[in-house]
């Protein structure tokens, strides 16, 4: 310090006079809010993350191109329908016909789904792995399991709002545009819990599943790779066992595809035939889907939390 | 000043008091002094003058009797299941300070700083930081341990305002006061005018930086680093062993600083702990080190063996190593002894300066594993 310096209250370093400031370290004296806000911190970090925002606009193509596919067709069946609307009587047939609905939705939006995980799930858990940021997250007052559920959350939360946007839309749309508002409502409104339960199963099963694949591997081809082939060949399998074996056989076989599982549970909220052949082959009851689904949410998650306490920081 | 630290740790000798916690040791700052002071009165600086008389926030004070160390180890091991052994049987106690935790590669330091963090577990022994233990309280240490590790540890697609901010979110800090702090701490290691560019085109020099300053923001009592001078050329050494400095001796705040450069570390510590092979090969003050021991080369222009030849006639240990003679410095006389030997030689003198090659050399007096009262 210059010999002109002069003393400051408090007792941080004097300011020299006539010369740049060197502010220097102040101590911190205000709130620690422990793990539950760390924890908050990161769950938002990571919905954030997963549609890129914060990270650059090259972080948001993806995601972004995702959801705008995930929304189109149901922006698309609600101009049908209020075009249908203006076309009277006609206009019924088109809106019976759309194959646009709450409980297809699902299946539709559902390949959508599984590239959004493929797509983002690596980034989300490879990114800190690759570049040994885990060290940094471990060294502060937030174990380890914190930071699994943590990423966790914020992923199916992420899902969620990719599969929600646009049932919200939809249901908007047809009540809005019905030609008695409470009609419209009337139609409408009971649908909202079978959408909100098969959304989050849906977000649950295939974001953990894609999460416990995606934790083992830092480098995001294989990750990727995992997670489309966890998709992809379950279903294959359960087609081919249905072709091959006896069907008290081959009913097992789809209990271990998440597709199928989804599509299941799918048909028993919405109080549906299940589309598929090869889930109403297997004849399964409805509650033994949602059963495997959950069962399959709590493995998934205690595989992640596992590999996170072991993973070297 | 009597203090509480100096009374029930060092009952013997003056001589083994740490000096480097002596209020009056040389070299300190009056604001360092007036750090330590505090520090050692009540087992943690308040941050000016008006603190000491105004209760501190319950959020800053942990419980830290005084008379316990700052880090205890007993009988550390770890053995790793490839059959290598990091640590075997460490026990020392770690005051705060500036402390340097040295050791050839491979000795165990990075291990022991990840064992105190609670990153790894060790295999057997204890270890308690701030009389908390590492297995089972690490969640309450960590809330005011700053890590620096030695790898890369950042994102390359992060800017640096962002990673820190985050961070300091991580350690409990709120949003707004993260931000605050991200500023500060980043102006603090000399980081604020490229603070939104992303990390990945960064220096080594502005990494290590960034790496530091997520140790700092969310104000740790004791920052851990794990050779921060690592892949930095000498201008970046010399301003990161200063930052180093100011930190411990300025801030009130424990330095642990692991590394294998050995010249440099006592350039910023006032207390060396030296591990060898995963046991402690000595622990004291620094100034003992230098007092007691090393080497010193003088180099002259031409007739090294000449003055070498001299200076054994004189009853110096003297060896030979290119234009240098090397000479291992017992006592205060040696120096005469050399000036007169330059002077009758009437060799041309180039320097005279210490050295140190290894390690061991500065411990050659003791038996290895012995650990003096300190």
């Amino acid at each position: 310090m210059t010999a002109d310096a002069t003393p400051r209250p408090g007792g941080d370093p004097p300011i020299p006079s006539g010369s740049i400031y060197d502010l220097g370290y102040r101590g911190y004296d205000g709130p620690r809010l422990g793990r539950r806000h760390a924890v908050g911190a990161l769950f938002t970090h990571t919905l954030l993350s997963c549609y890129g925002i914060g990270r650059g606009g090259r972080a948001k193509i993806i995601p972004f191109v995702l959801a705008g596919i995930a929304v189109l067709p149901a922006v698309i069946a609600v101009g049908l329908v209020a075009l249908a609307r203006q076309a009277g009587q006609a206009g019924e047939f088109i809106t019976d016909a759309s194959p646009i609905r709450y409980e297809t939705y699902f299946e539709i939006v559902g390949q959508i789904v599984a590239l959004f995980c493929a797509a983002q799930a690596p980034e989300l858990l490879g990114r800190d792995q690759r570049y040994s940021v885990l060290s940094l997250y471990f060294s502060r007052a937030l174990e380890r399991t914190d930071y699994a559920i943590a990423k966790l959350g914020g992923f199916v939360v992420a899902l969620l709002a990719l599969v929600l946007a646009p049932q919200i839309i939809l249901v908007l749309g047809l009540t809005l545009s019905s030609p008695d508002l409470a009609e419209g409502l009337g139609e409408n409104l009971p649908k909202v819990p079978p959408i909100l339960a098969q959304a989050i199963t849906l977000s649950a099963v295939f974001g953990s599943l894609s999460l416990a694949i995606a934790a083992f591997t830092p480098r995001r081809a294989y990750a990727t790779a995992g997670i489309i082939a966890s998709f992809i060949i379950p279903p294959v399998v359960a087609e081919i066992a249905r072709e091959v074996t006896s069907r008290d056989i081959s009913r097992w076989f789809v209990l271990a595809s998440p597709p199928d599982v989804i599509g299941a549970t799918n048909a028993f909220f919405f109080d549906i035939r299940p589309d598929s052949s090869v889930i109403a082959a297997a004849r399964h009851p409805g509650e033994l889907y949602l059963a495997v689904a959950a069962l399959a949410v709590a493995a998934c998650t205690g595989i992640l939390i596992r590999r996170y306490q072991r993973i070297t920081a | 000043m009597v203090s509480p630290w100096s009374d029930d740790r060092h009952r013997d000798s003056p001589e083994q008091r740490p000096t480097h916690l002596a209020p009056d040791a040389p070299g300190r700052s009056p604001r360092g002094r007036r750090r330590t002071e505090q520090h050692l009165a009540t087992g943690f600086a308040p941050r000016s003058a008006a603190d000491v008389h105004r209760p501190a926030p319950a959020a800053r004070r942990i419980p830290y009797p005084s008379g316990v160390p700052l880090i205890s180890l007993r009988e550390l091991t770890k053995r790793y299941n490839g059959g290598v052994t990091a640590l075997d049987g460490l026990t020392v106690d770690i005051e705060p300070g500036i402390v340097g935790l040295v050791g050839s590669n491979g000795a165990g330091k990075s291990t022991l700083l990840k064992i105190l963090l609670g990153l790894i577990d060790a295999t057997s022994g204890e270890a308690t930081v701030m009389d908390l233990d590492v297995r089972t309280r690490g969640t309450e240490i960590r809330q005011f341990v700053g890590y620096m590790p030695e790898h890369d540890a950042l994102p390359p697609d992060a800017t640096a305002t962002d990673l820190v901010a985050h961070l300091a979110r991580m350690s409990g800090l709120p949003t707004t006061a993260a931000r605050e702090r991200t500023a500060e701490v980043l102006r603090h290691v000399g980081l604020y005018e490229e603070r939104y560019r992303a990390i990945g085109g960064y220096s080594t020099g502005m990494k290590q930086r960034v790496k530091l300053a997520q140790a700092l923001v969310h104000d740790p009592r004791l920052l851990l680093l794990d050779e921060p001078t690592n892949g930095l050329d000498p201008s970046g050494r010399d301003e990161m062993l200063e930052l180093v400095r100011r930190t411990g001796a300025e801030f009130g705040i424990a330095v642990v600083v692991a590394s294998h450069l050995l010249g440099e570390i006592e350039r910023v510590c006032d207390h060396l702990v030296a591990i060898e092979g995963g046991r402690l090969l000595r622990s004291a003050p620094l100034d003992t080190f230098t007092e007691r021991t090393g080497l010193v080369a003088i180099e002259v222009e031409e007739g090294a063996e000449r003055l070498a030849a001299a200076l054994v006639g004189r009853g110096v240990e003297a060896r030979l190593d290119g234009r240098a003679v090397v000479v291992d410095v017992r006592d205060e006389r040696f120096y005469d002894l050399a000036r007169d030997a330059l002077v009758d030689l009437d060799l041309a003198l180039v320097r005279i300066e210490p050295r140190r090659r290894h390690l061991e050399d500065l411990f050659r007096d003791e038996e290895p594993g012995e650990v003096p009262a300190a």
